[in-house]
């Protein structure tokens, strides 16, 4: 250190060397210590920030509203959309007619989770309702997953709700007929 | 000439600052580190791009593993005990001090509770082997065990938050069931836990 020697050498310019480097000083090399000090900090950073991602969280819609919404006058068909999680990372989405007659058709789309797939419909579906009905927002979605999907799915296609911006969404028993017929023909168990 | 000898400086650097640097910031992070508590199962998370933080206290817990397995933790101490207090009158379950103070320290289990004596009785390193088959759900015989840790946890502390930590394999089967309990409880607003991610354009 540069400053340790002279407090002890200061009156003596003319003295042998030998004599002020045999001046102990009080100083410590702390070197040792700041590496230390920055092993652990850096052993720290790394333990808090491993955790962080892991704080966030999503809201879910109450199954008690939906129940009410039932029992408001029914949702027009048209105006929905229906979801079906099924396992293997299956989706299969649909549009329930108003009313089924011998000539209804029914088309069922099978999209993956991807923005490809699953987004890409719901804002088609999106821009249909808007174009029948006047506003996009009026489009209510059905989530409905069968037993053996995943709760990656369920949270695939929540967040989906909030990219896109639907307002209205639930997820439900998949308990319609449709549903039953769809499983079965994808053969997708509903046990 | 030898006279204007200019002094010769030594290279050492005077660590004192440094060291004072490196310290306080160890402090910091010692401090501010929460170090993830010994979990009973190991759960992989789905991400999502939620960005609502998780609450920092008053939670309630539920982990489902990916084989089903269902597990409680409650994150304050003081109500964890009220809840034990509660159980053992209702369940007619006597705890001795020691495995008063054991379930106290215990972040999450997942064992019937009429289990809970013998689990908590056990020797701490055999207990953190045990596979713990997960918490009763099933409501034969008028036995309500999810829903009344549920009932029970919300009335000693009404600020109680219920998030779910469901395995991104986790069927949903399971988490039916749950959200079933949830929901004779008349809770109907839960958290998923999920971690973070950006939207794919």
């Amino acid at each position: 250190m540069a400053e340790m020697n002279v407090a002890g050498g200061g009156g003596h310019k003319k003295g042998p060397k030998k004599v002020r480097g045999k001046k102990m000083s009080t100083r410590v090399d702390l070197t040792a210590m700041v590496d230390l000090g920055f092993l652990l900090i850096t052993f720290f950073m790394l333990a808090t920030t491993m955790n962080k991602p892991k704080t966030m969280e999503v809201n879910k819609p109450a199954k008690e509203d939906k129940k009410d919404e039932k029992e408001e006058p029914p949702i027009k068909m048209s105006k929905t959309a229906t979801l079906m999680l099924g396992a293997n990372n299956k989706l299969y989405a649909y549009v329930s007619p108003d009313a089924i007659d011998p000539d209804t058709e029914l088309e069922i789309d099978s999209l993956d989770y991807s923005p490809r797939g699953l987004r890409k419909f719901i804002q088609r579906r999106q821009s249909e309702v808007g174009a029948q009905w006047g506003d996009p927002e009026l489009l209510f979605v059905m989530i409905k997953p069968l037993p053996s999907s995943s709760v990656k799915n369920i949270v695939d296609v929540l967040d989906e709700m909030t990219i896109s911006d639907v307002k209205r969404y639930a997820i439900m028993e998949p308990n319609d007929p449709i549903d039953s017929l769809i499983a079965l023909m994808t053969g997708q168990s509903r046990e | 000439m030898p006279k204007v000898k200019i002094p010769r400086k030594s290279t050492a650097v005077d660590m004192t600052a440094m060291c004072d640097v490196a310290f306080l910031l160890l402090t910091f992070f010692i401090l501010t580190t929460k170090f993830r508590p010994q979990e009973a199962v190991q759960i992989d998370i789905p991400s999502s791009t939620a960005q609502i933080p998780i609450p920092e206290s008053n939670i309630m817990m539920f982990q489902i593993s990916p084989d089903g397995r269902l597990f409680f933790g409650l994150d304050d101490q003081f109500t964890r005990m009220k809840l034990l207090d509660r159980l053992s009158s209702t369940y007619n379950l006597s705890f001795t001090e020691e495995e008063r103070e054991t379930f106290r320290l215990l972040e999450t289990w997942g064992v019937d509770i009429r289990n809970l004596p013998q689990f908590l009785g056990m020797d701490p390193d055999a207990r953190a082997k045990f596979q713990q088959p997960g918490l009763n759900i099933d409501t034969t015989g008028g036995n309500h065990q999810v829903e009344d840790l549920i009932l029970f946890s919300r009335q000693e502390n009404n600020d109680l938050r219920i998030a779910i930590k469901g395995d991104k394999t986790t069927e949903y089967r399971y988490f039916d069931k749950l959200i079933n309990a949830l929901q004779n409880r008349k809770v109907n607003k839960f958290n998923l836990i999920t971690s973070a991610r950006t939207a794919q354009e």
